[in-house]
């Protein structure tokens, strides 16, 4: 038997300071973390934002309302949709705008779609951490299948700019909802396979139960919302608290999971999926005729009356919120979003990865669904 | 039930200013010295979510606008309500020099991020605050970037306009 001498142990005792990120193979997106290790254990963790800080939040104070809208799709890259809702749902409710009851469903739809798409990159980028190149793979393809829909929308691909204040900005094109249902049901079919070769696979199941455990307490206690809640029981999504667009309209449910680790929100995820594909089904039997949008004040002279609102949505993510002010002038006098990854990627982040080991770093960080962007704007 | 928190409001607290804005949205004024008071009060009247401190620099009039906007957590994990709705907007105002608030890390632990950002662009010092560290900024700025007398365009020139451009 080999013995281990004294100066061993304290080498492996030995605290070290590990950067983790930005350029680092098993890191997703611009962001780094600097980690405490002791063996490959996380002593500590302190994340560092920043590498994506473009100043929109101060840019926007200069521009028109309308030219607004290409720097918040922005502020998401993976899920530009809700972040376009958000605004617009500020600029109403300061404007005192009304929606027609098409625009919302044709809002709803947009949504549930850029919500499918986001889910399908959030699982391409989880299940190349752990390895799993091929569904990854299919994840891709299948998002690149939805970004096909958004580009009959608008002629974008990923920043469509659809949603404007008042409705959306045009009807849906010829043979959409034909193209869409065909869209889901291939999604669809491939359910089965993604269950097979990923959810139900012992790897996966080895690397994520009981890792990054957050509960219910500390999500409450740090500000989680979205599959972090979700994950531990508490149906908390604001489609359903605070319904906004047409979440009220169809019959959906939430999807929650007990244990709150990252096994439990990885599958949150998947059946959102799965629950917005059907909810998309459901729109599209129901949507009413008539028009899309009403129309607005000439965008290069609005102003929008004098105030200050607070909106909020769910987005992909979690809670996303909205702060507007308005002195009555040309452009925001102060705007400020409340992105779901600032609490998750700073303090519950730091949090969970106290304990775990170093290999597993950006899985936990995938699987709380951190979006650095987001986190910077 | 949205009358319910303006009036709980009312009763319990002599100097603050409550209104209902919208159907779902309380706003409430509150001095400097009650705001950490008022914020523990919705804390244990199960409004336990902070889900935003924000700040205005309102210039002309020379205070902050801090914003803090609370709301509730779902009480049952099945069930939604009336009251899940219901936003509360604490505003308070702060001087524009030397401004300084107690943190509000003890009452609710999601304040540390927003509190640090508000420190790093508006120059607000939290005191209590065990890490007030640069957050996003890469450089030292003699004003603080998102107050309102912070001038981006002069900024650019001082700074980058003096590096000639790249020859080919």
């Amino acid at each position: 038997m080999e013995v281990i001498s004294e100066k061993q142990i304290s080498e492996s005792s030995r605290e070290l300071e590990l950067y983790f990120g930005p350029q680092h193979l098993g890191m997703v997106g611009n962001f780094s973390i600097t980690l405490k290790v002791q063996g490959d254990r996380i002593v500590n963790a302190e994340a560092n934002p920043g590498y994506l800080h473009r100043g929109f939040e101060k840019l926007m104070e200069t521009r028109s309302w309308i030219q607004n809208f290409p720097l918040v799709c922005r502020v998401n890259v993976i899920e530009p949709g809700s972040i376009e809702m958000i605004y617009s749902m500020g600029v109403e409710k300061l404007a005192g705008l009304e929606v027609p009851e098409r625009g919302k469903f044709v809002r709803s739809i947009y949504l549930e779609l850029s919500r499918v798409s986001s889910h399908l990159f959030a699982l391409w980028a989880y299940s190349k951490m752990l390895g799993f190149d091929t569904v990854g793979q299919w994840a891709m393809y299948h998002r690149d299948l939805i970004l096909d829909l958004f580009e009959d929308l608008t002629g974008g691909r990923v920043y469509n700019i659809y949603i404007w204040p008042g409705g959306v900005r045009r009807d849906l094109p010829e043979g959409f909802e034909e193209k869409t249902k065909q869209t889901l049901h291939k999604i669809g079919n491939k359910v089965p396979d993604y269950n097979d070769t990923f959810f139900n696979n012992r790897i996966f199941h080895e690397r994520a139960k009981g890792i990054a455990t957050v509960t219910r307490e500390q999500a409450t206690r740090m500000g989680g919302t979205g599959q972090v809640l979700r994950a531990t029981g508490m149906k908390y999504d604001i489609r359903k608290v605070e319904p906004y667009a047409a979440y009220d309209q169809v019959d959906w449910e939430v999807p929650t999971r007990r244990d709150g680790d990252a096994y439990s929100r990885v599958m949150v995820v998947r059946d959102e999926l799965i629950e917005s594909v059907h909810m998309i089904f459901k729109l599209l039997d129901k949507i009413p005729d008539g028009p899309v949008y009403n129309s607005i004040p000439n965008p290069f002279k609005w102003k929008v009356p004098k105030g200050e609102a607070y909106v909020r949505s769910e987005c992909s993510r979690g809670e996303l919120g909205f702060y507007v002010a308005s002195n009555g002038g040309k452009s925001p006098y102060r705007a400020h979003f409340r992105t779901p990854s600032l609490p998750h990627g700073l303090t519950v982040l730091e949090k969970a990865l106290e304990g775990e080991s170093i290999s597993d770093t950006g899985n936990i960080m995938m699987s709380l669904y951190v979006t650095a962007p987001e986190i910077d704007r | 039930m949205n009358n319910k928190i303006t009036e709980l409001i009312e009763s319990s607290f002599r100097d603050v200013d409550v209104e209902l804005i919208e159907e779902d949205r309380v706003r409430v004024n509150v001095k400097q010295e009650s705001l950490l008071t008022l914020l523990n009060f919705l804390k244990e009247n199960r409004y336990s979510h902070l889900a935003l401190i924000s700040c205005v620099d309102r210039i002309e009039e020379n205070f902050f606008e801090l914003i803090y906007i609370v709301s509730p957590y779902m009480q049952q994990d099945e069930s939604y309500t009336e009251r899940e709705k219901v936003n509360v907007i604490l505003k308070t105002k702060l001087p524009r020099e030397n401004a300084q608030i107690g943190t509000a890390i003890e009452i609710f632990g999601a304040a540390e991020p927003y509190e640090r950002e508000l420190h790093e662009m508006f120059g607000i010092e939290f005191i209590g605050h065990p890490r007030l560290t640069p957050l996003f900024l890469e450089r030292e700025y003699d004003i603080p970037p998102l107050r309102k007398d912070f001038d981006t365009r002069a900024y650019v020139e001082e700074k980058f306009g003096s590096i000639p451009p790249v020859e080919d």
